[in-house]
Formats: structure tokens, C-alpha cells, sequence
């Protein structure tokens, strides 16, 4: 048994810097994480973060005000407030760490325009931003001399007396499971794109976080936003980032027309991703695409511009669709991105589980409401994981010491042991592909009474189908088909939650359009939806939403 | 299509050596490698292991070997390297241990990255952002591209015979703090790097270069550093005479003398390395191939000779 | 079938037997050379670590010259030849380099328009001879023999520069050539690897740790001999072979190191002495006598 005063269940960008603020701070903390910690899927982000820096004339209140009316008067006005005050000193302690920002003439920060925003505020590194950020992180790491339990999956959280203790995981390069107790307990797991099918998320984006909080009781909130991203390639859901069209690319239809003018005449092609999703997939609905996509077309960029700011979108476009952005428009359609919703958290990322913490995308702090503004992620991230591992201090001194019941890990292996001798049945990549397929289905750009009953009835039926998948692997060193099948458990709770948020919710706001309900609704639903669980079954419930200073208006782009 | 996979398979808990596992399965065109190991894994064979997430060449997991030589899984498509639809050969890194099937241990590398003390020092915390110029970013950026795969390390012809050498994706991050100028360390950090194991060993075999995913050329940084590491004056290595003597060779005579190059790099104080290059020396003069005693010269060197020197005076002056 | 030759110096110094056979052998092919007399060393990549345009101004004014005289350039080293079509390579790629290259050779009255063609002997008998007509001029069956090739990391990266996409057969020239004679060739690990001959000089263990895995791989497959297009290769191959294998523990030095021409001119039935493969450091008495005796 390890023990640690604060452990950090993720090692992306939310994850790092929780932990070198805990080291900082004097704090005794373990990371862990499924993956190398570069290979967190923050590595993908491309396009860049978003900060107002006053010292060159910006101002947070108009990142709050854009952050706001983005997410189509959702987020929590204070939250907001929090993340775009702070962002300008996140931005420079970054660049400080060593982030390679790109900059301007007189070698100061530059930055690109970005979707949803007048003001171009977003700053970046070529196309590799993610990377960029995620590998100076892990060097800051490597200067702490941070412990990191690396390939390890943790399995579930331990609560003792109602409060968090730490959790139970396996190293994957063994098999050998371990109970790691901590005071304070920091889910920093990611996202639950592959909870969907296709998705621009990596493959071990698959929501663990999420159902190890609604496991021990900490609810979900506003899970049915789920945001579709303009420009994805058809079939896998690779992502082409938003930084082309900040950079200046267009959209256009079969037609050759910038077809953004009759949805967003101001912003074009640069209004919130789920007015420009929608203006594609009416488009395609309405015949003016090609074979389910419409185009995003760089080639007035140039081709020394697109290589030195938009590279990778370069090595994309050539790799798996033989285009040179310079010489062809490329097809692209709206696909699942990001999901705003998560564990629900107060602005210092606490649960409402004493010692449970949550930063990133799994978490709702909330910020983005019902739908996020680019490169407002990467800032989510660096800002609520900081404020989770300042916060945890306090928590941690007054905890008093642990003593977590060993039989715990010995029920957790004898629960997994029982999974592994499993007869003969199905695979659980069969039951994954119609979990996605459903909920893209379901859970679409479009949705409705029909389309999210039908969802819910699957998912209970897939839940129900669980017990019959087999493990064809019984080996303890690299088993990827075990891990693989605690990942769809895991995605079953999501996709369940996600369902009953969306049925939930009688409007149309920012990401959840309903075509039976097409108005946004604020006298009734000015409200966040709960999910959680009740005993075996999910219960929804609703919350306000926190008004500030900016109050709800008409969303025109 | 119908798509045939050869796989190299190790399981660790069986005692079995490893060995090869054919597998058909059907993919579509553009289907790359990657999406035909996860489908035989979700389909066929829970049981092969493999590393793999983002699918689209930035996370770094996927490096195996292909046909013989490294490449990210998901950035290769199966017709690329199967065009007339021939077996595909699928086995593990070389340079690194073998976890399970395609899977490696990868701790020496993540060890030797930790020893350049990959993290920028500096010996003030600024009041806002460091200037630097958008060039000396841009230019990091190439560096910055390396994703950690390992590719280059599987390759590696010095690694092969000489696991202490630190290789070519540490180098590689080693040059994203030598040329980053914030990092106040410079001096330090090529002293190091003059060291055993360090920039001198590489063999300049390109192989890195060639498999690299990302275009970081880690032989190329590792050279600029060689050349670094001389500016800074860390001149007490035999790499740096060699290079020196060459250099110097050429723009005198135009060509290489071979003899003095040997000697040179050896260093006059180097006894035994002296004697050792006699025995060659003997011996080839008895088979009549000694280098002749005064370096080749081409027609008309002195053009040569001129165009070092103007370009010589050039360098000198940035 | 006219070339401009550039012999390299080593064939032309420590190597004088690779310069003979290859005369030898051309004359045969009915190839007729040029030798580019004002040409430099290349730099071998040696120089182009102190300074990169130095090397590049060298190697474009080479294939200005070759230009001049309107002809190809053929080569008979791996490292020459790669360190020519690196810089042409980059040249062709960046055409304001080229201009600024050019303001150099002028002052020679020079110029370099990016067009002329660098080929190693080894892609000339594959593309411009043809294996089909090669194989007309052998005249000794080999097919008894195993032969290990060894092509040198320039002869194959980086392979943009060595045109390896538009002419994918250059990757396994030498297996290619090899079989061509009867032969067969060796297959082992080692054929694409370094020699070790850049750090023979600044980490000598390192270095003949590669010479021994290789010759020693080599020969632990059945290689009679093995083939090198690079002279220098075959310095560290030949010439450090009784070393490596001793410090390594592989046994004797047993292994042959032959230039590719000496196997060519082998195959078309001229003389091992007149080839010179008697003037290796690593003895081929043998491997003469067993040529003399399987054949006849
Ligand atoms: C293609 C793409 C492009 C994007 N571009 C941008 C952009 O330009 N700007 C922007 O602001 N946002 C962007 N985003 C969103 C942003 O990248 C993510 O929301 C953000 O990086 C999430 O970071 P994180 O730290 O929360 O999680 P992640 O980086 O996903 O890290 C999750 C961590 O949790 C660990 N983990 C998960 N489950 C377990 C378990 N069971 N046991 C142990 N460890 C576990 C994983 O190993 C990993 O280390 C993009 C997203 C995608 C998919
Ligand atoms: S060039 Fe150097 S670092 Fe690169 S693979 Fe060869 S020996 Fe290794
Ligand atoms: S340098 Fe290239 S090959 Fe090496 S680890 Fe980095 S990305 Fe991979
Ligand atoms: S490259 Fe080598 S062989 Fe060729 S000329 Fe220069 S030193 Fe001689
Ligand atoms: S094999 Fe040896 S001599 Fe030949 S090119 Fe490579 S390093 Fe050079
Ligand atoms: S799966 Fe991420 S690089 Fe291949």
C-alpha cells in the first residue's frame, strides 16, 4: 500500500499542473496514469489557448463576455470570471516554463484569431499546440522529480467515512494491483469521445474519470452538451483544427459558395462551432454537400504560410487524404469533439465528495455552458488544475490520518478475477461499435424526443449485455483486452448520463439542439441538468445556473 | 481489400520464444496499419498487445517495426507498404526490450531524455513573457515536433553496438534547450554533451533522419551541437580534431589526406592509438595500398583553396 | 554510354585497387569516363559539420563542372554519392540557395542550373546498363557462392535525396546485382547498418564493435565474401576486421570484403589478381582458390 497526501488520477495538461503546483506547494503527491504521460491525449490540441493580456490592450472581461455568450448563457458567470481573470498570468508562467509560443515582430507573444471571438486572443504553437504545452509540462515534471505511476489504470476510487482515501489500480505491465491512499484525490482523467462513434478523440478518451465520481456518489452536470466540431475528416473523425479557419480558411459548399455568410454574416466562418456545425449539416441535409461533407478550403493561405503555422493540418490532409491544403479544398463534416459536460465542481474543482477533486474535461467547473469556445480548453485545463492542487492544501492538513480497509483491494481483484474467467461470449469491441454508433445517432447535431428515447432503451439494453462479454485474454502482463473492457464499463455509465441530460432538457441551447423544441427556453431552463446516481438506477435532477453581470440576451453571430 | 499481417508475438508468461502469427483480415483502402492491428485485436486475437491512442501520428505510441524498419503504425497505410497486396511484417521496436508482443519497455529512453535535464534554466523568473525572436521559436518548433515515438532509437546504428549512448531523440531534445534562448545553461549543457556517450558518438549513419515520423533530423541537431560545442571551446576530444583535420585538409589540398587526418585525430599523445594505426599501416604497405605520403591534390586546387577561404571568412563574420 | 567520373580519393589513395578494377570493368560494360579533374573532395559529411555552404559550394561546383562538360557524373563510392545528391538535393529544393551558390562558382565562371544526374556504378548497372545485358557479359556461374551485401548509409538515406521514391529498385541494388551473377545473397541485418568507419577515429570501440557484428552476422549465414559499393566501408570492413573480431570475441578475421567491381569483374571472368582481390588486409586466398576450384 503507497500512500500520498494528494494523487492525481491523470497526467494531461489538467493533471501536471495540478501536481507541480501540489510539489510546489510542499505537498506529497503521486501522479498516475494509463499512458506516458505525453501521450494524454492534450497532445492533440492544435490550435492554441486563449488569454486576454492587458499589457497589449485586451481585457478579461471581453474573453468572459464572448466565453459567455458562447456557451449560450450556460457557464456559471463566476467561473468565468475566475478563468479569464487568470488566464493572462497561466499564458506567461507557461511561457516562462519554456513553451515555445509564437510571437510577434517585437519577439512578444503572438496570437491568432479563433472561433466565437472578435478579438484575436489565442495563443499558440504552429498547429502543435497541445504538444507543445504537454511536453513542457512533463519537463516541468522531470524538473520536480514528480512520482508518476506510469501505465497504471486505476479501477475505483476508495471512500473512507464519506471522504475520498484514494484509489485502487493496476500496473498494466504487470498486472499487479495495488491499493495508493491519498488525503485528497484529483480526477484529471480527460474526455469520453469514444463514447461516440467516430470521434477527433484519441482512443483511451473513454470517460473513467466521470464514472469513478458518479461511482462514489459525486453527480454529473450538463452531460447532453456534446460539442461537434466543423472540421472533421469523414470516416475516422480526425481533427483539422480551428486554426485554419482563424488563420483565415474558408468553408464552402458544392456550390463553391462561403455558405457561413447566410448563418453568421459577421463572423462567418469564425461563429461559435455549434452555429457553424449546424449551417454545415443543413447544408449537407439540404443537398448542397458532397457525400455527407462540405469543404474547408486553405488554398489563398499559400503554401509557406499553411507549413509554418498550420504544419500538422498539412501532414494531416496529406496522410490520410492524399490533399495538399495549398492545392485543394478538403472534405470535412461536423464531428464529436468535447464534451462540456462533467463532474460537477465548485471553482476551486472540488466535488461535492469531501477530498474529491476534478480539473479538465472531466469536470464541469462550469465554464463553457453549452458550448466551448475554442482554445478555451487548454485554459480550463492549466487555470482549475492549479486552483485544485491550491485548494487541496488545506483540505489535506485538516483530513485526519487514513486507515483505509485492506479487504477493499482484495474485493476489487476477486471483482476482476470474476471478469477474467468469464465463459466464452462476445468481444467488447462489438458492443462498443453499437454503443458509438447509437449515441451519434441518438445524440446527434440534431436530436429529439424520438431520437434520445430510442438512445436511452440501447444503452439500458447494452448495460444489461455487459456480464456476457468475455476476456479472450488471461494473462496479467499488457492486457489490453481486460483494460479495454473496464474502459466500456466505464463508457456505459457516460453514455447512459449523457442520454438522460439531453432528455432532460426541454430547449434548444447552444450544443443541444432539439428539432422538436427549437428555442432556447431561459424563463424554465436557465438551469444546469444533474445526473447521478440513485442506488442501481441514474436520477436527474436541475440546478441554477449562476448570472453575474451579463445577462442572457439573443445569440446573433 | 483483403489485407495479410504478419505479426511478431512474445508472450512473457508462457516461457514460449517468440514468434511469428499470420493473420488475414478485411480493411478498406485507405485503412492504415494501426486500424488493421485493432481489428485483428477486436476481432480475431484479444490477446496481442500493442500500444496505440491518437490514431493520427501526434501521441507517439504506435512506433513498430514494418518490413524492418520503424514507423508510426497510424500514419502508414497498408496499400503504401503493400501495394500488389504482399504480406505486411509487423515486429516490435529494435533497442528496446520487449514487454509483450508489440509492445516495449521503453524506461531507458524516458532515462536517457531525463539525463540532458530536459527543462529550460533560467536564472530569473521575467515580469512577463521572455523576448525572443519569432525566427529562434519557429526554428525550436522542428525540435519541438519530436513526439517521443522512439523510432529514431530503434534505429540507431551506435545504439545497436553501445546501449550507453544517449541517442538520437535525447540529443534531439537536448538541441531544444541548446539553441532556446532563454536557456541560460548553454555552456554547461555542451560540456556535457562533449562527454562519452554523448554528440560524438552518433555515427552520422542518417538512419534517424530517415525514420523519423516528425522530420526532427536528430543527426542534424546532433552535428550543429558538435559544431556548438567547438564555438564554446570544448576542444579536447578526437571528434573535434577529426573534423578539424578534414576541414583543413580539404581547404588546402582540396582532397583528403588521409594519413595526416589519421594522426591528427588520434591525437600525438594517443601512443597506443598510434601504434595501433602502424600495424594497419605496415600491413597495407605490404599490400601496396598505403595512402602515397603527400595528399591528392585536384587540377587547379588553389581555386579550391579560395573558395574556403572567402567562405571560411564569411562564417567568421556571422 | 559516356560519364563524368568522379573517383573519389580514396579509390584513388588507400584504395588503389578499387580504382584498378573498376577500369577494368567499365571497359568491358562499354562505359566510357571523363574524370572530372578540377573536382574537390566532397567533404564526406565531415566538413559539412563545420561548414555546411563550404561543402555545398564544393559538391554544386562539381556537378557545374560535369555540366560544363554536358555529362552525368558516375560515381564508385557510397559516401560520395551521398553526400553529392544531398547537396544537389538541396539545392534543387531551394532555388534562392542555388542562386546564392551560383554568386560563388561565377567567380570561377560557373554555373549550376540543377539538372545534372549523380550515379553511383551500382544504379548505373541497374538502369542504364540493364541487369538482362550484364548478365550477357558474365561468364562465370557463381551460383555456388553466398554473398553478404553491404551498402553503406549514404548509398540508401536519406532517401529523398537519393531519388530511392522514383526509383524504389535502388533500395536493393546490390541483393539485385548479387543474384544477377548467380549468387546468392546474404541475408542479415547488418547490410544496411554503419559500418562505424565516421567514429573509427574518435570511438574506436564503438566502431569495430560494428565491423565484427556485421562480418560476423554475415558470415554466421553462410557468406563466402562480402560486397561493398563504399571504399570506405571497406577500410573499416577490411582493414579492422582482425581487430574487431578479436576485441568482440567473433572468432577470426574470415571474411572477404570485396568492391563491387572486383565481383562483377569476377563474374565476367577476369582475373583475381588483375582485380586486385589479393590486395585485401583480410585473406583471400582462399576464397580465390575456391572460386578457381568450384568453377572449373
Ligand atoms: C483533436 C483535438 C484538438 C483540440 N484542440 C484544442 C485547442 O486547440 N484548444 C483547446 O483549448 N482545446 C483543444 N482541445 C480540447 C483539449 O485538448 C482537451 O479538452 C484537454 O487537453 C483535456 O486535457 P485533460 O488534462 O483534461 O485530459 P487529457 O489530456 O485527456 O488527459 C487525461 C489523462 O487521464 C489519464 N487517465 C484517464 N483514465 C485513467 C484511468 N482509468 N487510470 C489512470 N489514468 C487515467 C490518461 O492517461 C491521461 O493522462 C482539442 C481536443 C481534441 C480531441
Ligand atoms: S545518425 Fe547518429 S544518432 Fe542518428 S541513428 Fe545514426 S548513429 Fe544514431
Ligand atoms: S526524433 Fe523523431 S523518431 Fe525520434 S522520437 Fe522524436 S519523433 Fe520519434
Ligand atoms: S567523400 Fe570520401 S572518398 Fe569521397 S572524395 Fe571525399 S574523402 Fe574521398
Ligand atoms: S557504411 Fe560506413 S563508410 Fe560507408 S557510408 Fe556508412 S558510415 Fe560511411
Ligand atoms: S497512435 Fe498516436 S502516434 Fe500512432
Amino acid at each position: 500500500m503507497s500512500k500520498h497526501d494528494l494523487l492525481i488520477i491523470g497526467a494531461g495538461l489538467a493533471g501536471l499542473r495540478a501536481a507541480v503546483e501540489g510539489v510546489r506547494q510542499g505537498l506529497n503527491v503521486a501522479v498516475i496514469t494509463k499512458v506516458h504521460p505525453v501521450r494524454s491525449h492534450s497532445n492533440a490540441a492544435q490550435g492554441g489557448i486563449n488569454a486576454a493580456l492587458t499589457d497589449r490592450g485586451d481585457d478579461w472581461e471581453d474573453h468572459a463576455l464572448a466565453t459567455i455568450k458562447g456557451s449560450d448563457y450556460l457557464a456559471d458567470q463566476d467561473a468565468v470570471e475566475v478563468m479569464c481573470r487568470e488566464a493572462g498570468e497561466a499564458i506567461i508562467e507557461l511561457e516562462n516554463m519554456g513553451v515555445i509560443f509564437s510571437r510577434d515582430e517585437e519577439g512578444k507573444l503572438g496570437t491568432r484569431a479563433f472561433g466565437g471571438q472578435k478579438k484575436a486572443r489565442t495563443y499558440f504553437v504552429g498547429a502543435i499546440t497541445g504538444s507543445a504545452l504537454l511536453h513542457v509540462l512533463y519537463e516541468q515534471s522531470v524538473k520536480y522529480n514528480l512520482h508518476i505511476y506510469e501505465e497504471w489504470f486505476v479501477t475505483k476510487l476508495i471512500k473512507q467515512d464519506g471522504k475520498i482515501a484514494g484509489a485502487i489500480a493496476f500496473d498494466i505491465k504487470t498486472g499487479q494491483m495495488e491499493l495508493i491512499t491519498a488525503k485528497a484525490v484529483v480526477l484529471a482523467t480527460g474526455g469520453a469521445g469514444r463514447v461516440f462513434e467516430p470521434s477527433t478523440n484519441a482512443l483511451i478518451c473513454t470517460g473513467d474519470g466521470l464514472s469513478l465520481a458518479m461511482q462514489v456518489g459525486a453527480p454529473l452536470m450538463d452531460t447532453e452538451m456534446i460539442q461537434y466540431h466543423p472540421t472533421t475528416l469523414a470516416g475516422n473523425g480526425i481533427l483539422l483544427s480551428e486554426a485554419a479557419r482563424g488563420d483565415g480558411a474558408y468553408l464552402i459548399n458544392s456550390e463553391g459558395d462561403r455558405f457561413m455568410e447566410k448563418y453568421a454574416p459577421d463572423y462567418m466562418e469564425l461563429a461559435s462551432r455549434d452555429v457553424v456545425s449546424r449551417a454545415e449539416q443543413t447544408e449537407i441535409d439540404e443537398g448542397r454537400g458532397v457525400d455527407g461533407c462540405v469543404y474547408l478550403d486553405l488554398r489563398h493561405l499559400g503554401k509557406k504560410f499553411i507549413e509554418e503555422r498550420l504544419g500538422y493540418l498539412q501532414e494531416v490532409a496529406l496522410e490520410f487524404r492524399g490533399i495538399d491544403l495549398s492545392e485543394s479544398p478538403i472534405p470535412i463534416k461536423p464531428g464529436m469533439h468535447y464534451i462540456m459536460g462533467g463532474i460537477k465542481t465548485d471553482l476551486n474543482g472540488a466535488t461535492n465528495i469531501p477530498g474529491l477533486y476534478a480539473a479538465g474535461e472531466c469536470a464541469n467547473v462550469s465554464v463553457h455552458g453549452a458550448n466551448r469556445l475554442g482554445a478555451n480548453s487548454l485554459l480550463d485545463t492549466i487555470v482549475f488544475g492549479r486552483r485544485a492542487a491550491v485548494d487541496s492544501v488545506e483540505y489535506i492538513k485538516s483530513a485526519g490520518s487514513l486507515n483505509v480497509d485492506e479487504r477493499e483491494l482484495s474485493k476489487e481483484k476477486s471483482r476482476i478475477q470474476n471478469i477474467l474467467d468469464r465463459p466464452k461470449g462476445m468481444r467488447s469491441a462489438e458492443l462498443r461499435n453499437k454503443m458509438g454508433t447509437a449515441m451519434t445517432k441518438g445524440i446527434g447535431v440534431w436530436r429529439d424526443k424520438d431520437s434520445i428515447t430510442e438512445a436511452i432503451t440501447k444503452m439500458k439494453n447494452l448495460r444489461g449485455q455487459l456480464p456476457n462479454v468475455f476476456i479472450e485474454n488471461k494473462g496479467k502482463v499488457f492486457n489490453t483486452d481486460l483494460v479495454s473492457y473496464l474502459e466500456l464499463e466505464f463508457m456505459v455509465d457516460v453514455a447512459e448520463s449523457i442520454c438522460h441530460g439531453a432528455d432532460k432538457r426541454l430547449e434548444s441551447r447552444g450544443a443541444h439542439f432539439r428539432t422538436d423544441m427549437k428555442s432556447r427556453n431561459d424563463s424554465d431552463w436557465l438551469k444546469h441538468t444533474l445526473v447521478q446516481f440513485a442506488g442501481e438506477e441514474l436520477n436527474t435532477t436541475t440546478s441554477d445556473v449562476t448570472i453575474t453581470d451579463w445577462q442572457p440576451t439573443e445569440r446573433v453571430y | 481489400m483483403e489485407a495479410q499481417i504478419k505479426v511478431k508475438r512474445f508472450n512473457p508468461e508462457n516461457g514460449a520464444k517468440p514468434f511469428f502469427q499470420d493473420y488475414s483480415i478485411d480493411v478498406s483502402e485507405d485503412s492504415t496499419i494501426l486500424d488493421g492491428l485493432i481489428k485483428i485485436r477486436e476481432e480475431q486475437d484479444g490477446t496481442l498487445a500493442l500500444r496505440c491512442s491518437c490514431r493520427a501520428s501526434i501521441c507517439g505510441s504506435c512506433s513498430m517495426k514494418v518490413n524492418g524498419s520503424a514507423k508510426l503504425v497510424c500514419k502508414t497505410r497498408i496499400k503504401e507498404v503493400s501495394p500488389q497486396g504482399e504480406t505486411v511484417t509487423v515486429e516490435p521496436m529494435s533497442n528496446f526490450p520487449v514487454i509483450k508482443d508489440l509492445v516495449t519497455e521503453m524506461d531507458s529512453f524516458w532515462s536517457k531524455v531525463k539525463s540532458i535535464d530536459p527543462y529550460v534554466k533560467t536564472n530569473f523568473e521575467p515580469e512577463a513573457e521572455h523576448i525572443a525572436s519569432n525566427e529562434s521559436m519557429t526554428h525550436l518548433l522542428g525540435v519541438m515536433n519530436c513526439i517521443m515515438c522512439g523510432a529514431c532509437v530503434s534505429e540507431c546504428t551506435a545504439l545497436e553496438v553501445d546501449s550507453t549512448f544517449t541517442g538520437p531523440a535525447a540529443l534531439a531534445k537536448a538541441y531544444r534547450f541548446v539553441a532556446d534562448p532563454r536557456d541560460e545553461d548553454k555552456k554547461e549543457r555542451l560540456g556535457k554533451l562533449n562527454e562519452s556517450s554523448g554528440v560524438w558518438d552518433c555515427s552520422r549513419c542518417l538512419a534517424c533522419v530517415e525514420v523519423c515520423p516528425k522530420d526532427v533530423a536528430p543527426m542534424e541537431r546532433i552535428v550543429k551541437m558538435r559544431d556548438l560545442a567547438i564555438e564554446e571551446g570544448y576542444t579536447n576530444t578526437s571528434g573535434f580534431r577529426h573534423t578539424e583535420s578534414f576541414s583543413d585538409s580539404i581547404k588546402k589540398h582540396g582532397r583528403l589526406d588521409e594519413t595526416r587526418l589519421a594522426l591528427e585525430s588520434t591525437g600525438l599523445l594517443n601512443i597506443s592509438g598510434l601504434i595501433d594505426l602502424a600495424v594497419i599501416g605496415i600491413k597495407s604497405l605490404f599490400k601496396g595500398k598505403i595512402p602515397p605520403p603527400l595528399p591528392h591534390k585536384p587540377k587547379e586546387a588553389d581555386k579550391v583553396t579560395n573558395i574556403a577561404k572567402r567562405l571560411d571568412s564569411e562564417e567568421s563574420e556571422e | 554510354m559516356k560519364f563524368a567520373f568522379y573517383p573519389g580519393c580514396v579509390a584513388r589513395g588507400a584504395a588503389p585497387e578499387l580504382y584498378k578494377s573498376t577500369m577494368l570493368v567499365v571497359d568491358k560494360l562499354g562505359i566510357e569516363l571523363e574524370e572530372i579533374e578540377k573536382a574537390a573532395c566532397t567533404g564526406a559529411g565531415v566538413l559539412q559539420e563545420k561548414n555546411q555552404k563550404l561543402g555545398d559550394v564544393l559538391n554544386i561546383r562539381t556537378l557545374a563542372l560535369a555540366e560544363q562538360m554536358g555529362l552525368s557524373i558516375m560515381t564508385i563510392c557510397s559516401t560520395c554519392q551521398g553526400v553529392i545528391s544531398q547537396a544537389n538535393h538541396r539545392v534543387v529544393k531551394d532555388p534562392e540557395y542555388l542562386a546564392e551558390i551560383n554568386k560563388e562558382l561565377e567567380k570561377e565562371g560557373l554555373h549550376y542550373s540543377g539538372k545534372t544526374e549523380v550515379k553511383h556504378l551500382l544504379w548505373i548497372l541497374l538502369e542504364d546498363i540493364g541487369i538482362k545485358s550484364l548478365q550477357d557479359m558474365f561468364n562465370i556461374d557463381l551460383s555456388s557462392f553466398n554473398f553478404a551485401p553491404f551498402y553503406g548509409c549514404y548509398l540508401i538515406r536519406p532517401s529523398d535525396a537519393l531519388g530511392i521514391t522514383e526509383n524504389p529498385k535502388r533500395k536493393h541494388s546490390l541483393d539485385i546485382v548479387i543474384e544477377s551473377t548467380g549468387a546468392s545473397a546474404t541475408d542479415y541485418a547488418g547490410k544496411t547498418r554503419c559500418c562505424g568507419f565516421p567514429i573509427l577515429l574518435i570511438n574506436q570501440k564503438n566502431s569495430l564493435k560494428m565491423v565484427a557484428k556485421h562480418t560476423g552476422d554475415a558470415k554466421d549465414e553462410g557468406a563466402d565474401a562480402m560486397v561493398t559499393p563504399c571504399p570506405l566501408c571497406h577500410l573499416n570492413l577490411d582493414g579492422y576486421q582482425a581487430k574487431a573480431r578479436r576485441q568482440n570475441n567473433r572468432g577470426k578475421a574470415d571474411l572477404p570484403i570485396l568492391h563491387l567491381p572486383q565481383l562483377i569483374g569476377m563474374a565476367m571472368g577476369l582475373d583475381a589478381k588483375e582485380l586486385g582481390i589479393n590486395k585485401h588486409l583480410v585473406s583471400t586466398a582462399n576464397f580465390i582458390k575456391s572460386i578457381k576450384t568450384k568453377v572449373s
